[in-house]
């Protein structure tokens, strides 16, 4: 089978662009995989498939969208909100007429007229205020109903059936790196506790050095490693002055990939917070598990659905900061609990994401995909024609029958 | 209890997988219980066909017959299990194992076709509901159920099924292997004509009928195995337990068989069996040196062991004793036993 994969790829920097080229190789070994060059948007001749990896960053999967309308495929939704992508297609391109469409698709009339608003100036950038009230989903979800989507959890295929999408869903886990490469750094603190990633409010870092301010009151030796670029506007180091955690927080930015490893093989504990969301899995928190360090993630959305037994949870609810802060000295108090939560991620990242068990996964969605309906509309027509040829006219029950075993829409 | 047995038939063939379905029919009736077998006409070429069979059984209501309520259904193999009943138990023969374990090998059914891939795609999708929603399920070996675990994530305990009634006796511990089974590609006889062929004074004898009977006569004659090698055609259940009640050996060393019947019988008639490192199912019960001999699927390590048994006939009957112990425990009390708990 030949298959068209539409996705960016390093040196952009993009976490799917870092997936992509994790994923291929394995694809390769399964399938013909055709990888179009950034901008070609005409499927190479003799594809039989085209796949999409649509992610929320207009600037990287911008020419991706353009040719997913151009040659509707499967989608890999990486992201359930999309607001940003769709106001880059639209606005970006001067096209106010293509928001307003897609603001009016969500949320009706008064979302047409938000759209308004911000195309007037009077109302700020709903994909920086409010992405998650208008996912702006639905133009990629329509384009994807004919071959089917991927998504990576249950979170987001609620979100696509409850939005109406009624095509194939297949769910495949992210993959992780198969061996790791690095060493732990030489980072000091007992127990090293790390958050790695883009360094903002939505990743809850206000509430984490709260939390870890109460861990140190108890762990004097304690350290907190933070790793990734600042964001604008979170005044990273006012808070950490203000917390007296001058000495207990060792700070990197923008790391290369051996060093980000091996910061994160440093670590005793990692910590990866989001609220809100776009609906994304975070690979970082993958990557974590893949080196059996024991985890703490907010219980919402994709990070809720990671096994009870492998992280803990925090709520990001008014109790968030004890609820974390309790978390932490769980785990700092007590070494054979970390060993115990370490044991229970290697396992579990290794088998629900491993990359050959992925790689299957994507290849039987294309397979099902790529020649799926035609089978389907073949038993169905026969199975029809059999019950025409006798009178029968209950195609409700055929339906409902054919469905049942995986075999009608 | 009322129950039904659901088989897939396919016309004018009659194996081991429909004397099973038979088999625990009666066996049923026997122990008090209402039993029936339903079978349907199972056709899986050209390959939309496959859908369309599995389909029909889904179609079919068999909750209850005549206003009278089924209790219980027992489903054995592809595509029977597809049927709907809220009380369904699978007793698994095998899947439709070209959609799996058989996908791109000689015995493929399916093509690189974008149908053809999808078609194979939507029977596991078609297993995965229709076995998955069953109350329980068991398989006839270890191998069925591997093969399911590893497949489709399913569970199934093994519940192996009795071999059938034959005048099981131990005559005499004779000078020829015997081979019992359908000749057909995949029950490698071959392997064995190829053993005796690097040994003079090893004799074989063939019972059972099939496709493969021609070639299996031309690679004998090949070999000049002329007068060390009987073919007897298909046997009748007085011939077939003479055979293995004068035998030395017991051969039977198919590719991956999902569970085979001629161990059981060889050890009932207390003869060690041969058979080979990737045999399948015979593995559940031929234990290395302890109910018989396992070697690498070769000619010459195949030889080797039948010369062995043959020059140590103490060790052979003590391993056939070993193994009559083993198939003295599969009865039909107890799977009956465990397919009702």
């Amino acid at each position: 089978m030949k298959v068209a994969y539409y996705s960016p790829l390093p040196p952009e920097r993009s976490g799917i662009a870092d997936y992509s080229a994790l994923l291929l190789p394995a694809l390769r070994e399964r399938v013909d995989v055709v990888v179009p060059a950034r901008g070609q948007t005409k499927p190479p001749r003799g594809t039989e498939l085209s796949v999409y990896h649509v992610g929320n960053n207009p600037d990287v999967h911008g020419w991706i969208v353009d040719a997913l309308r151009r040659t509707p495929g499967v989608v890999v939704l990486h992201d359930f909100v999309l607001h940003h992508l769709v106001a880059g297609l639209t606005l970006a391109r001067k096209d106010v007429a293509g928001y307003l469409n897609a603001m009016e698709r969500d949320a009706g009339l008064p979302g047409r007229l938000l759209g308004l608003g911000v195309v007037d100036g009077c109302v700020p950038p709903l994909w920086s205020t409010r992405p998650g009230d208008f996912p702006l989903a639905g133009e990629v979800l329509d384009l994807a109903s004919e071959h089917g989507l991927i998504v990576h959890s249950e979170h987001v295929r609620a979100r696509a059936l409850a939005a109406g999408f009624d095509g194939p869903i297949w769910r495949i886990p992210m993959p992780i790196w198969p061996e790791p490469p690095a060493e732990p750094a030489q980072v000091e603190g007992e127990p090293l506790i790390g958050s790695f990633g883009f360094l903002n409010a939505n990743k809850r870092i206000p509430q984490l050095l709260e939390a870890f301010s109460v861990v140190r009151a108890r762990h004097p030796r304690a350290r907190l490693l933070l790793v990734g670029p600042e964001a604008p506007g979170l005044e990273l180091e006012g808070r950490i002055a203000a917390l007296g955690l001058e000495d207990a927080v060792e700070r990197h930015g923008y790391v290369d990939e051996e060093r980000f490893w091996s910061l994160i093989a440093a670590c005793d504990v990692a910590v990866s917070l989001r609220w809100p969301t776009m609906g994304e899995t975070s690979a970082g928190a993958i990557r974590v598990l893949s080196l059996a360090k024991p985890l703490i993630v907010s219980d919402v959305d994709a990070y809720g659905e990671l096994p009870d037994d492998v992280v803990l949870k925090v709520a990001p609810d008014e109790r968030e900061v004890e609820s974390l802060a309790a978390a932490l000295l769980l785990l700092a108090d007590d070494p054979a609990r970390r060993a115990t939560f370490s044991g229970a991620a290697r396992t579990y990242a290794h088998g629900e994401h491993g990359l050959d068990r992925v790689a299957d996964l994507y290849v039987r969605a294309f397979e099902e995909a790529a020649g799926g309906p035609a089978v389907r509309e073949q038993l169905l027509r026969e199975v029809a024609r059999s019950a025409g040829d006798v009178g029968l006219e209950d195609a409700e029950a055929i339906g409902s029958a054919l469905r049942e075993v995986g075999l009608g829409r | 209890m009322r129950i039904v047995v659901t088989h897939p038939q396919v016309p004018f063939a009659h194996g081991g997988a429909e004397v099973l379905a038979e088999r625990l029919t009666e066996e049923l009736n026997e122990r008090g219980h209402q039993a029936a077998l339903v079978t349907v006409p199972f056709k899986w070429y050209p390959r939309e066909r496959v859908l369309e069979s599995a389909f029909v059984w889904r179609m079919l209501d068999l909750t209850e017959v005549e206003g009278r309520k089924v209790d219980l259904l027992i489903a054995t193999k592809f595509p029977s299990y597809a049927v709907r009943h809220p009380r369904k138990r699978v007793w698994l023969v095998h899947q439709f194992r070209q959609a799996y374990d058989l996908d791109r090998t000689e015995l493929a059914e399916f093509g690189e076709s974008a149908v053809d891939r999808a078609t194979r795609r939507a029977i596991h999708e078609l297993d995965r509901r229709t076995l998955g929603e069953a109350e329980k399920r068991f398989a006839i070996s270890q191998n069925v159920a591997d093969r399911l675990r590893a497949s489709l994530g399913l569970d199934a305990e093994v519940v192996l099924p009795p071999p059938q009634e034959l005048d099981y006796r131990f005559d005499e511990y004779g000078d020829f292997v015997l081979s019992v089974g359908r000749l057909d590609r995949a029950k490698r006889v071959d392997l064995l004509l190829e053993a005796a062929a690097t040994d003079p004074t090893l004799r074989v004898v063939v019972a059972g009928a099939g496709p493969d009977r021609e070639r299996l006569e031309q690679v004998a004659q090949s070999h000049k195995l002329n007068g060390r090698v009987e073919f007897r055609g298909r046997v009748d259940a007085g011939e077939l337990a003479d055979l293995y009640a004068r035998c030395g050996a017991v051969y039977y060393a198919p590719v991956d068989e999902d569970f085979g019947m001629v161990p059981y019988e060889a050890f009932l008639s207390g003869k060690p069996v041969v058979t080979t490192t990737d045999a399948g199912g015979p593995l559940d019960v031929v234990a290395d040196r302890r109910t018989g001999l396992v070697t690498a699927p070769r000619a010459d390590e195949l030889a080797g062991a039948l010369r062995y048994l043959r020059d140590h006939p103490a060790e052979g009957q003590e391993w056939g004793l070993a193994g009559k112990a083993v198939a003295e425990r599969v009865t039909w009390d107890a799977a009956i036993g465990r397919l009702l708990a």
